[in-house]
């Protein structure tokens, strides 16, 4: 009977400040999507593909934002990568070759992407859902879909080659060569893979 | 005390996921249901039929099924988890409608695989998790995590990495999680699988001495072997009706009827008058 | 070797993590300002400093190594010209100077990371960020830390199941369409069974907010930052 006891005897000492404010039932789950497709988006850092003509491996981050803004919403999805770059800057190992630590985002030549991961999954949901109620992506055209993720590709890139420039005092077209270039055939493969994602019924959400 | 009436849960055709809360989550209902439950008329599934039953303080009860027989939509009526499409459910007293934390405080859930529920990187900060969303004070927080763990055989282990603990460690875990509400009824959600021998055993004898305690204890599952013996009474549930309601000895006569597995030493009795079914 | 936290007793390890993030962001303003080789000097001996601190060394950074080739690759790119002089070793020097810059404040960064439990970060969040975005972005990125090992072990079971059915003969399009599928679908089954658990377990807009102390010792640290931003700006 002890613990019953102790609990019994303890209910004198509860003092609850507020009434329990409970988040919604729908809104956990959607808290619990953000959080693991971030999650999912740091695990991706983890999986890296060779690819001809890029100097380092391709992993499929920039496809997990395209597929967050897309299967999450403009909301939910830019919540995910708000998610994904404030566990990353605290110390969870998801930025590139699993790193982590605020001076990434502070710092790393690689900054501009990152920072731009947010507002282009908000984007591209935003396109793909025309606003912020959701429609079932199998029911979105490929045009509409590849306009979306070119324009989140836009965003990432600009913020990234910006954000290279700064860091490593380099000019814009010096930055566009280190940091883009080199990149941009990898992203035609993504945009890909996501019309294919998003085309098959292999994805149960959709 | 824990009573339904004449509760009835029916999902939409289709389930669309994203809509978030008509999914009734695991496999036993979600495909399970589908494929064998029964089709209502109007289109969506019937997972839970006109169930009317009341779970006693302290009680031990064990709800068992076949896949899709409907149990785990069944206690998630209990704290408001699925929403009776009709029917009405209340806990000591209350309706769940209308007070669901303190439902969710009475009514502690520990659900099929642990790895997915645990919210911490940490034993003790998880524990705690439950007791802080109560806005409870932190001195009555750590006092209640102490409880929790002890009562599962983990103090002392607060800092221990939930990723690096097994099985039966992070089944204990999450009970601890469900048992620092300090709830009346803990309900295990097909607690044992996945877990080997040492580690049901474990589970099993924690759950016996909580039992012992005072706590009432809702089993679900469909494999009978490890609780039979500690049961004070058996719901045999099948296309989300209730089709045995009783003491071990007398459901026992039922169970095979509805698939699921019983222990080898109750051979299915065949006596006339001890079938223990509780609709004619 | 993964840069993560480590149990230890340091310096670094007793200090609120609120002062020790401010802190890196003051060293960063003060690393952007002082990118000469007199301030590089005295800020790697600060961040060198800060590292010991927190029981780290150089190896902490073996981590960010994936940075290593633009960090040394820019000052080519920087000082080659297309004509003559075709090399401007001015440009290249500069850019040598913001490359190092950036291993001083990834430095820093690691002491914090090696020096704060996911707990102190997760009440860091919920006692600076305000009302409900605190609670969603505090829960959200302990869960991060709490399955991100899962989904990178979901993630190498289905390649290595591709592998071994010989997928790897496959276009590298059709390759990240299977992994990434089967990485959502995982993610999704656990995200819904997470939800549900969350609601068991009373979740809420209101909670009792995690423990932090602030210490003498912060107070010093918070200074410090505080003057760091000062001599940045001005």
């Amino acid at each position: 009977m002890i613990l019953k006891w102790v609990y019994r005897g303890a209910v004198v000492m509860e003092t609850r400040t507020e009434a329990v404010d409970l988040v919604g039932d729908d809104a956990a789950i959607n808290l619990a999507r953000a959080a693991l497709f971030a999650a999912l988006v740091g695990a991706f850092a983890y999986v890296s593909f060779p690819f001809p003509f890029s100097p380092a491996p391709v992993t499929l981050q920039v496809l997990g934002v395209f597929l967050a803004g897309i299967l999450l919403g403009p909301v939910w999805g830019g919540v995910a990568l708000s998610f994904y770059l404030v566990a990353g800057a605290l110390g969870a190992p998801v930025f590139s070759g699993g790193s982590a630590g605020l001076g990434t985002l502070l710092a790393e030549p690689t900054l501009g992407y990152l920072w731009s991961y947010p507002i282009a999954a908000a984007l591209v949901g935003g396109i793909v859902h025309r606003g912020t109620t959701l429609r079932n992506p199998r029911e979105i055209g490929v045009a509409t879909l590849v306009g979306a993720m070119v324009a989140g590709t836009v965003v990432i890139y600009t913020f990234g080659v910006i954000g290279m420039a700064v860091v490593l005092s380099l000019t814009l077209p010096e930055a566009f060569l280190q940091g883009a270039v080199v990149f941009l055939p990898a992203e035609a493969a993504k945009i890909v893979a996501a019309i294919g994602i998003l085309r098959s019924d292999a994805i149960a959400a959709a | 005390m824990i009573e339904l009436s004449g509760v009835t849960c029916r999902y939409g055709p289709g389930g669309d996921r994203r809509a978030g809360g008509t999914d009734p989550g695991d496999g036993d209902t979600r495909a399970g249901e589908t494929r064998n439950g029964t089709t209502a008329g109007e289109g969506g599934v019937l997972a839970v039929d006109d169930v009317t039953l009341s779970i006693d303080d302290g009680e031990f009860v064990v709800i068992a099924g076949a896949n899709g027989s409907g149990k785990t939509t069944l206690v998630r009526t209990f704290n408001g988890l699925v929403r009776p499409t009709t029917g009405t459910v209340a806990v000591n007293g209350r309706s769940v409608e209308e007070d669901l934390v303190a439902a969710r405080e009475a009514v502690g859930m520990v659900f099929q695989d642990p790895r997915d529920q645990l919210v911490a990187a940490t034993i003790g900060a998880d524990v705690a998790f439950g007791p802080e969303n109560l806005g409870l004070p932190r001195e009555e927080i750590d006092r209640r995590v102490q409880a929790a763990l002890a009562a599962v055989n983990l103090s002392g282990r607060e800092d221990d990495r939930i990723a690096t603990l097994s099985g039966g460690e992070r089944e204990r875990v999450a009970i601890a999680g469900a048992l620092a509400m300090e709830p009346d009824h803990l309900v295990c959600d097909e607690p044992f699988t996945g877990l080997d021998e040492p580690a049901r055993r474990s589970v099993l004898d924690r759950v016996r001495t909580l039992h012992g305690d005072g706590t009432g204890i809702v089993i679900v599952t469909h494999d009978l072997r490890d609780v039979f013996p500690l049961a004070d009474r058996i719901v045999g549930l099948s296309n989300g009706r209730v089709v045995v309601d009783g003491p071990p000895e007398r459901a026992v006569a039922s169970l095979p009827g509805i698939d699921v597995r019983v222990p080898a030493r109750y051979p299915p009795d065949t006596g006339a008058d001890e079938t223990g079914r509780s609709k004619p | 070797m993964t840069l993560s936290y480590v149990p230890d007793d340091t310096l670094a390890h007793r200090l609120d993590p609120r002062s020790k993030l401010l802190f890196q962001v003051g060293f960063a303003a003060a690393a952007y300002a002082y990118t000469t080789p007199r301030g590089l000097v005295v800020l790697t001996a600060v961040a060198a400093a800060v590292l010991g601190l927190a029981g780290g060394g150089p190896r902490s950074l073996w981590s960010y190594r994936f940075a290593l080739p633009f960090l040394l690759v820019a000052p080519l790119v920087a000082g080659a010209t297309l004509g003559d002089p075709w090399f401007r070793t001015d440009r290249a020097f500069e850019t040598s100077l913001a490359s190092y810059r950036v291993l001083l404040v990834l430095a820093v960064a690691a002491a914090y990371v090696r020096s704060t439990p996911v707990r102190d970060s997760r009440a860091a969040i919920q006692r600076t960020v305000p009302g409900r975005a605190g609670v969603v972005l505090g829960v959200g990125v302990a869960l991060v830390f709490r399955f991100l090992p899962l989904l990178t072990h979901d993630l190498r079971t289905t390649r290595e199941a591709i592998a071994a059915r010989g997928g790897d003969r496959l276009p590298v399009h059709v390759r990240m369409r299977l992994v990434a599928t089967a990485g959502i679908n995982r993610a999704f089954e656990r995200a819904d069974r997470l939800g549900v658990a969350l609601s068991a377990r009373c979740f809420a807009w209101n909670p009792t907010l995690p423990p932090l102390a602030f210490g003498r010792l912060d107070g010093v640290v918070l200074a410090v930052s505080v003057g760091l931003l000062v001599v940045a700006v001005v």
